[in-house]
C-alpha cells in the first residue's frame, strides 16, 4: 500500500482544524506514543448533543498529523451520542479513511485514542 | 582478507527479500541476525541430545549438562574469566537486574549513591530507578560532551559522592561512542564502588576482556552477537558473587530444602533458577566459535571501516544530522541520524518500502534524546555481514525519502 498517498501527504502539509477551543462547552484530552515523541490534544465542542467544532494541536509524524486533520473533518457536524456507539476500528476505517502497515498502527490509532478517551 | 559480502552468505535470512526488494539489514543493533552453524547447532541439540540439566542420571541428562558447562567454558574464555564467574540469564537487561536486586536490595540503603551516565540504554538506568525507590539510594547521572561521549570533569564529580555502584555501557546503542571503561572503571574503584558494565553494544564488535577492564559485573546479551535469543550472561567477580543473595530462587539453584528454609548451590548456580536456555547456550557456544574463526581482529576492523564508511556516506546527504562522535575510533557498531523536517517513523517507513530496516525512535535512550532536544533518530547498526554497498543502498532509499516529502 501507498502509505503516503497524496491526499494523506495533503493533510500532513495542510494540516486541517489545528488550534485550540475554550469553553464550557468545550471537552479536550491529549494522549501520546511516548516510543515516539509524538503527543495529540483533540478539542470538540458539544451544541445539543452535535459536535460543532473540533481543534486539534500536538506534534507528530506525518501518519498521526494526517489521520489527526482527517478524522477531526469527519467528527465536525457528528452527532456524539453516534461517535461514543463507534468501535475504535469503526473510528479509523470511517473517521481516518487511509491505511496503514501493522507497524504504524500506533500513529495512526493516536487521534482515535484522545477522542475515546474525551467520550 | 576479510570480505563482508562472503560473510553474508552464512546468513540464511539476508537472502530474502522485503517489499519486492533485496532485504538490505541494518538493524543489526537491535538483534543480529544468525549464520547456518548457529541455527544448526541449536537444532542439533534438540535433536541429538535434549534433556533437563543437573537432573538424573541418565546419557541425554548428562550429555545436555556437559554441553551447558562446555558453554560456560567458552564464554568464559570469550571475555578473558573464569567459567565459575559466568551466570546464565536471558539478556543483558536480566543481567542488570540480577545485581540491581540481588547485590541492591542487600548492599544499598537511605542516602547512598549509585552512578549512571546520559547514554545508557533504559536496561541500565530503569533498574537502578527502582532498586533506589526501594532503597532509599538516589541516582546521580553524568552528562555528556557535545559530541556524544561521557563528560570526564562531571564523572570525577559525581564519584566524589562516593557511590556504592557506578554502572555505564561500554558502547552506546544510540551515539555508537566507546567509552573508556578501563579508565572509568578505576577512576570509579579509587572512590570505593563497584563497577557494573552493560557490554551489550561492545562484545559483538570489539575484542573484550573482563579482566583488563578491571570491572565486578559486565553483562551482554547472545542475540547481539550471532547467537538466538533468549540467552544472555552475567559475568561477576567470584568474590563478588560469593557474597550476594540469590535473585530468583526455586529449583536448580538450591543445595537442601527444608519445609522453613533452604541453602543456596555454589555461584554461578545460586543464580541460575529454573530450567536454563540449553540450546541458547549451546548456540551462544557456535556463535563465539564463529566470530573467533572470522577472527576477533578482523571483525572490529570491519566494524570501523563500515561506520566510517556510513559517516562519511551519510554526511554527504542534506538534512540530516549525525549523532555521536565524528571519529570512527571512539565508535562502533551503528550511526544514528536526525532526518530535519521528517520524522523518524516516517523516513523508516519509506526505507522498508524500499526493502532497508533501519531503527527509529528513541532506542530504549529517552533520557539521552531529550537531553539532545531530538524527538526521534534513526539508526543505521552494522555487524560482521554489513557490507558498503547496504550503506549505498541506504542513502539511495533515502533519496526516496527526499521525493516523497520534498526536503
Amino acid at each position: 500500500m501507498d502509505l503516503y498517498r497524496e491526499d494523506v501527504m495533503d493533510h500532513y502539509e495542510h494540516p486541517r482544524n489545528q488550534g485550540e477551543l475554550l469553553g464550557d462547552d468545550v471537552i479536550a484530552e491529549k494522549e501520546s506514543n511516548a516510543s515516539c515523541g509524538d503527543m495529540v490534544q483533540f478539542y470538540l465542542k458539544i451544541k445539543d448533543g452535535i459536535i460543532v467544532e473540533v481543534k486539534w494541536k500536538g506534534i507528530g509524524c506525518a501518519i498521526t498529523t494526517a489521520a489527526s486533520s482527517k478524522f477531526s473533518e469527519y467528527l465536525t457536524g457528528k452527532n456524539l451520542e453516534k461517535i461514543k456507539s463507534m468501535s475504535e476500528d469503526e473510528m479509523v476505517q470511517d473517521g481516518v479513511g487511509f491505511e496503514v502497515n501493522p507497524g504504524r498502527m500506533k500513529c495512526l490509532m493516536l487521534p482515535v485514542k484522545v477522542v475515546k478517551k474525551i467520550l | 582478507m576479510y570480505d563482508p559480502a562472503t560473510v553474508k552468505k552464512d546468513f540464511p535470512i539476508l537472502k530474502r527479500e522485503v517489499n519486492g526488494k533485496s532485504l538490505v539489514y541494518l538493524d543489526s543493533g537491535a538483534t543480529s541476525q544468525k549464520p547456518s552453524v548457529v541455527l544448526d547447532a541449536e537444532r542439533i541439540y534438540y535433536e541429538k541430545h535434549n534433556a533437563n540439566v543437573h537432573r538424573g542420571a541418565h546419557t541425554l541428562g548428562d550429555e545436555a549438562t556437559q554441553l551447558l558447562e562446555t558453554s560456560r567454558e567458552k564464554v568464559a574464555g570469550f571475555i578473558g574469566s573464569l567459567a565459575k564467574e559466568i551466570v546464565f540469564v536471558r539478556n543483558t537487561t536480566e543481567a542488570i537486574n540480577l545485581v540491581a536486586f540481588a547485590w541492591g536490595l542487600d548492599n544499598l540503603k537511605k542516602g547512598d549513591v549509585i552512578v549512571s551516565t546520559m547514554m545508557e540504554h533504559h536496561a541500565n538506568l530503569v533498574p537502578w530507578q527502582e532498586i533506589s525507590k526501594r532503597t532509599g539510594s538516589q541516582v546521580e547521572v553524568v552528562g555528556l560532551t557535545d559530541d556524544g561521549r561521557v563528560d570526564m570533569d562531571d564523572y570525577r564529580k559525581k564519584l566524589k559522592l562516593k557511590p556504592k555502584l557506578v554502572a555505564f555501557t561500554q558502547v552506546s546503542n544510540a551515539l555508537g561512542t566507546i567509552n573508556p571503561v578501563k579508565e572509568m572503571t578505576k577512576l570509579a574503584h579509587d572512590s570505593g564502588a563497584l563497577v557494573l558494565v552493560d557490554g551489550a553494544q561492545a562484545v559483538p564488535h570489539l575484542k573484550v576482556d573482563v579482566t583488563d577492564i578491571g570491572c565486578d559485573f559486565y553483562a551482554f546479551s547472545g542475540h547481539k552477537m550471532l547467537a538466538p535469543m533468549g540467552i544472555g550472561i552475567l559475568w561477576g567477580k567470584y568474590s563478588v558473587l560469593e557474597k550476594m543473595s540469590p535473585f530468583l530462587t526455586g529449583g536448580g539453584m538450591i543445595n537442601e530444602v527444608y519445609l522453613d528454609h533452604s541453602t543456596w548451590s555454589e555461584v554461578p548456580e545460586k543464580f541460575e533458577a529454573g530450567t536454563p536456555n540449553v540450546a541458547g547456550a549451546v548456540g551462544l557456544m557456535s556463535a563465539i566459535d564463529y566470530l573467533e574463526k572470522l577472527g576477533l581482529d578482523n571483525v572490529r576492523e570491519h566494524d570501523k571501516e563500515i561506520v566510517e564508511y556510513a559517516l562519511t556516506q551519510l554526511g554527504k546527504v542534506t538534512n540530516l544530522v549525525i549523532l555521536g562522535p565524528k571519529n570512527s575510533e571512539v565508535r562502533s557498531g551503528s550511526v544514528s541520524f536526525e532526518y530535519i523536517g521528517v520524522h523518524a517513523h516516517d523516513v523508516a517507513t519509506i526505507l522498508d518500502s524500499e526493502g532497508v530496516a533501519i531503527r527509529s525512535g528513541h532506542h530504549c535512550t529517552m533520557p539521552l534524546h531529550n537531553y539532545m532536544k531530538v524527538v526521534a533518530s534513526i539508526r543505521a547498526s552494522f555487524n560482521v555481514y554489513s557490507t558498503k554497498e547496504d550503506i549505498d543502498k541506504l542513502v539511495e532509499a533515502l533519496g526516496k525519502v527526499k521525493k516523497v516529502f520534498g526536503k
